[in-house]
């Protein structure tokens, strides 16, 4: 098993699946998910919770018309 | 003697800020839909937005991060405008919820476990309007750092400096507004299931 336990692994995943962890304790984690299913199957769910989160609250482009309105001050 | 040339002309000004702005507008329009949540009031902030830019442009140290630069801007006009408008509404922490919350849950739940895969089934139920009324429901400062980190993509860092805030206080809100933001899909996830369950056989009598 690798250095870091179960408890240390789920108080960082935040800050693990943020990108916000230094590179070596990167590696941990994940060498500790490659064998640990308790906490591989958590850290996953976040991540597609994450995923879904940002997916189901994308909005269209700009409308065009507010476009055309926005560059025109420009030009004054 | 001929006068010294400027380095720019207001024609160089206005194509290079063209540019910068074309390339975020649409990120910048999402962005305001999500936090007025009205399209009226977005359009009136990204007009707002684009005008304190231009005007603020020539303070802008090319090469350095234009989309930062830009958000810091529209979080100021929306927070300018959110403040005359509406108070912060009371916030209310879930002491009792960790990060794992709707994992734990769906794990507790016997009808999410008869579905067989209890984790497929509660993210296959959460419809859009669910996932946009969970974020809309936090309250106003835990919403701004969600919305900037988990929507926009940011760093704890670029967050800190477009909100002018420190780090820690960006973590604290991120993570008390995650745990929130859980407690609320776990109930729309409860809510959907009961009318999926209300929906199936047996049929009842009597106009729906």
């Amino acid at each position: 098993m690798s250095e870091i336990d179960c408890e240390q692994v789920l108080q960082l995943v935040w800050q693990f699946l943020d990108g916000e962890v230094e590179e070596v304790r990167y590696r941990e984690i994940e060498a500790h998910l490659a064998e640990c299913a308790n906490c591989e199957g958590r850290v996953s769910f976040e991540r597609r919770l994450r995923t879904l989160i940002e997916t189901k609250c994308q909005e269209g482009p700009v409308p065009v018309e507010l476009k055309r309105r926005l560059f025109k001050f420009l030009e004054g | 003697m001929a006068a010294p040339q400027p380095r720019t002309t207001p024609q160089d000004d206005r194509e290079r800020f063209q540019a910068l702005v074309e390339e975020h507008l649409n990120g910048l329009f999402g962005a305001a839909l999500r936090l007025t949540r009205n399209r009226t009031r977005a359009e009136d902030l990204l007009q707002e937005t684009f005008l304190r830019a231009w005007r603020s442009f020539r303070t802008f140290q090319p090469g350095t991060n234009a989309r930062a630069w830009l958000y810091k801007i529209l979080m100021n006009a929306y927070i300018d405008s959110y403040r005359k408008t509406a108070r912060e509404p009371e916030v209310v922490d879930h002491d009792d919820v960790d990060e794992f919350y709707l994992y734990t849950k769906v794990q507790e739940s016997e009808d999410f476990r008869r579905a067989g895969n209890p984790e497929e089934e509660v993210l296959a139920r959460l419809m859009d309007a669910d996932v946009k009324g969970a974020l809309d429901s936090l309250p106003e400062s835990f919403r701004q750092v969600v919305i900037l980190s988990d929507i926009e993509g940011f760093s704890y860092q670029e967050i800190a400096d477009i909100l002018s805030i420190p780090i820690g206080t960006v973590m604290s809100r991120l993570h008390r507004g995650r745990r929130q933001l859980q407690g609320k899909l776990w109930e729309y996830a409860k809510r959907a299931h009961y009318v999926n369950a209300a929906d199936s056989p047996p049929a009842r009598s009597g106009p729906r």
